[in-house]
């Protein structure tokens, strides 16, 4: 096994008992980046000579007895929303083209302070308002879309060329694409990490969170990133914690909820069989299936859309004006149409999501954790715009795809994608668990338990 | 064309309300893409918020303010 093909957990093990140094695992990762990147295109810009220096302060350290913990010399990516200081946060816009960020994100600071390196800045759709990327090419077929809008950071992720990469998630944009990449993707509680130095599409929906290999490796990114940071309005007061899942797989006494209505419908029959395959695995270990009842599902894509079309109207609204001609035809549409949405639209939308909110709070004392698909079908081509059901429905792909994550985004839920299998054609499928508002804990430990019933997954193989 | 609907001109004009001045060959896919955007939200009118507040809430003592102003 090659140091790039490492999970995170598994690389500072061994980075600590000093088996394996920060130069090679960066210098193997370097190496995976020029072999593979020109076929993926996940990344906006790569860094390595940055990250080569800084890997050898890192050994250099490990040398000297000062170890920072487990990201102590582990290789990232970030999406290109983030701020690093220095560097250019281009939202793979050509908006953004002159533009130089002076000072580190939160998060960018804190992972910098865990002992994490920089690998380089990933591909986000523009200003991360969409689901497809479409400059980055799915890591298990270079035909398909690689889900958006932290494409490129799951691709990174998934095809060996980052131990692990950070997104943002409004409507599923780190969910939707680690489901269609095979890889772990954690939307926090919102507010649990704070956003200071994140390009925002949509305050009130916006989540920033890890994408890893396995869901050890993002409970340790977690630990990482959470904690109060009073430049960010949203953001909690909340203990230090550790969030790495023990090691026991009983899960007896769990109530998982398995939804009646709303998460399987209008989903791919290879999708619903993989995730029912992967709950009963659940029921093996332990857990306590219950039915339940998703409430108010007319309403989600209302909210969703009367939350966030506005919001991100109101963050563009000087570029809109001084220069759309530099936006992409998808998003510049989207911006001007949302000039048109009134008052009472978006506050509708704020006055259901207090129902919404309440309605799964009831929910969620039934059961501790919903075990549901994170999107509907696997990664679709890179030019189809609709996909059809059986019952003659058509939707499109970008509604499709945003479907089954946005309750978590507009209830502030937490929620995991883990990766439960392929279809027939070799494409990943993913299974979302939803949690209780800070319940990282439960749905981190479920998720554990469930990929230690599993063999290892191995890197995606498109490149 | 239902009522509710908007007329490209229509689309035009309310987003030089907006202070958005749109060239003219974008009146129309501006309108369309408006009116989808409306049916979509439209159906929060069905349900009755009685004295339910919008879920953004205001605490006055953590706010934290660094823009000009």
């Amino acid at each position: 096994m090659q140091p790039y093909e490492l999970s995170l957990a598994a690389a500072a093990d061994a980075i600590r008992a000093r088996r394996l140094s920060p130069v090679e695992l960066v210098d193997s990762v370097l190496d995976r980046i020029e072999e593979v990147e020109p076929h993926l295109g996940a990344y906006v810009t790569v860094a390595a000579e940055r990250a080569r220096r800084a890997a050898g302060e890192a050994e250099h350290e490990a040398a000297h007895g000062r170890y920072r913990g487990p990201l102590h010399g582990i290789p990232m990516a970030l999406k290109d929303l983030i701020d690093v200081g220095g560097m250019a946060t281009t939202a793979s816009s050509r908006v953004r083209a002159d533009h130089r960020a002076t000072a580190d994100s939160t998060v960018a600071a804190r992972l910098s302070a865990a002992g994490a390196i920089l690998l380089g800045k990933t591909h986000t759709h523009e200003f991360a308002f969409g689901l497809t990327t479409p400059q980055t090419r799915n890591a298990w077929d270079r035909t398909r879309v690689a889900g958006g809008s932290s494409g490129g950071s799951a691709v990174a992720v998934a095809s060996g060329t980052a131990t692990f990469a950070l997104g943002t998630d409004t409507g599923g944009s780190i969910r939707v694409p680690a489901a269609l990449n095979g890889v772990v993707g954690l939307k926090p509680t919102y507010g649990l990490v704070p956003r200071h130095g994140v390009t925002p599409l949509s305050w009130s929906l916006d989540h920033v969170g890890p994408l890893t290999r396995t869901v050890e490796d993002a409970a340790l990114v977690l630990t990482a990133l959470a904690g109060h940071d009073p430049r960010d309005p949203a953001s909690l007061s909340v203990p230090a914690t550790d969030y790495r899942p023990g090691v026991g797989t009983d899960l007896t006494g769990l109530r998982i909820g398995v939804p009646r209505t709303y998460y399987f419908d209008h989903v791919h029959p290879q999708v619903e069989t993989a995730v029912r395959h992967a709950v009963g695995q659940l029921e093996a270990l332990g857990a306590q299936l219950v039915e339940v009842d998703i409430p108010m599902t007319r309403y989600i894509q209302a909210t969703q859309w009367g939350l966030m079309v506005p919001e991100a109207g109101a963050y563009h609204e000087g570029s809109l004006r001084t220069v759309p001609e530099l936006y992409q035809d998808d998003v510049r549409i989207l911006l001007e149409a949302s000039e048109l949405m009134s008052a009472g639209d978006y506050l509708r939308a704020q006055r259901s999501r207090t129902l919404m909110r309440a309605e799964w709070a009831r929910m969620l004392e039934e059961v501790d954790v919903i075990a549901a698909p994170s999107v509907p079908m696997p990664a679709v081509g890179a030019d189809e715009e609709t996909v059809t059901w059986p019952d003659g429905t058509a939707e499109s792909v970008s509604d499709a795809y945003v479907r089954l994550c946005a309750p978590a985004n507009i209830t502030g839920m937490p929620a995991l994608t883990v990766p439960v299998g392929h279809d027939a054609g070799g494409l990943p499928i993913g299974m979302q668990l939803i949690g209780r508002p800070l319940g990282e804990p439960v749905l981190l430990r479920v998720g554990h338990a469930y990929e230690q019933t599993q063999p290892t997954r191995a890197l995606a193989t498109a490149a | 064309m239902s009522a509710a609907e908007l007329t490209p001109p229509e689309a035009a004009r309310w987003a030089a309300r907006a202070g958005l001045v749109l060239p003219a060959e974008r009146h129309a896919a501006v309108a369309a893409v408006a009116d989808h955007i409306h049916s979509v939200v439209a159906v929060l009118r069905e349900l009755d918020f009685a004295d339910v507040p919008p879920a953004a809430a205001y605490r006055a003592a953590e706010e934290h303010h660094d823009a000009a102003v």
